[in-house]
């Protein structure tokens, strides 16, 4: 049979179709648009929103005593803390996602003002 | 690659070219109806069966039939299912046409350079990339909620297409068989 079959090309071509695939999701990580405002909750109210962009050193009470976030090249950790097992302080810094010290009922949040909603759409 | 006869003149329309056409269209159409019917796990997600169908028009017939089949099929299909002039419409649209398009284009730059396999692949790449820019455009106009859905979608065009691919290669060697052997 002349002409119509499975070429050299179309091998490669699927190749780099499950590359690029695999690196669109790498890619798309990385280039998500990041978190502007840290956010800061003591026992579920929120106490603190600071733009992620300057840096700063606060210090407030948590539950059980004086906890101190620490806001430095657009990442954010908890300095000190007066939990036992300093679970938060290890978490070390962060420039997405959430810190969360469980017996000071502290939650240090990194967040968007307008929050991402999912696309509703179909498609035939 | 030997097309069949009179190929060029479908416009104007040999009968039984007509016929090929109408006949392919509807296989399409069964296609595209049947997909409608499985649940889709993603809403964006389809398997864009009706494509095994416009690839071997391709290869046997050109460029033009292929557009004519998927035209066809779009707006016949949408009218079946309600979708006419809704947004799955225009995204069904701009994806059958980007697909086709481009699957044309590679066929005529590339002559015999890609099988079935890799004209279902450039076809299905262009048609998710059309469709993202048509929801773009249209209706979400938030580049994360895009550059999110984007990498589902290549990975799944990447294994729509070969698996459309290769089941439009399968259909073709059986349908050469037959003419070889003069039945069918």
């Amino acid at each position: 049979m002349s002409g119509i079959k499975t070429t050299v090309a179309d091998k490669i071509l699927l190749s780099i179709c499950i590359l690029l695939s695999f690196y669109s999701f790498a890619y798309v990580k990385q280039a998500m648009p990041k978190g502007t405002d840290v956010r800061i909750e003591v026992d579920g109210k929120l106490k603190y929103t600071f733009p992620l962009s300057k840096d700063r050193t606060v210090e407030f009470s948590g539950v059980i005593g004086m906890t101190t976030v620490e806001i430095k090249g657009g990442k954010v950790r908890i300095k000190e803390a007066p939990c036992p097992n300093r679970v938060c302080i290890h978490q070390g810094w962060i420039d997405k996602g959430a810190l969360v010290c469980l017996p000071n009922k502290v939650i240090v949040t990194i967040s968007r003002p307008d929050d991402y909603k999912a696309p509703d759409a179909v498609s035939g | 690659m030997k097309k069949f006869p009179a190929s060029d003149s479908l416009w104007s329309g040999r009968r039984e070219d007509q016929y090929r056409i109408a006949i392919l269209a509807s296989y399409a159409l069964a296609l595209h109806g049947f997909e409608a019917l499985i649940p889709a796990p993603i809403p964006w997600l389809r398997l864009g069966l009706s494509n095994i169908i416009t690839v071997i028009t391709l290869f046997f017939y050109g460029i033009k039939p292929a557009l004519m089949v998927t035209m066809i099929r779009i707006v016949l299909g949408s009218l079946l299912l309600g979708t006419f002039l809704g947004p799955a419409f225009f995204l069904s649209l701009s994806g059958g046409l980007a697909g086709t398009l481009s699957m044309c284009i590679a066929m005529t730059l590339f002559p015999g350079l890609f099988g079935p396999l890799g004209i279902s692949l450039i076809g299905a790449f262009f048609h998710n990339i059309a469709q993202l820019f048509t929801a773009y455009v249209l209706f979400v106009r938030k580049i994360e909620a895009i550059l999110v859905v984007l990498p589902f979608l290549a990975a799944a065009g990447t294994v729509t297409g070969a698996f459309n691919g290769i089941a439009a290669n399968y259909l073709i060697q059986e349908i050469k068989k037959k003419q070889v052997t003069g039945k069918g």
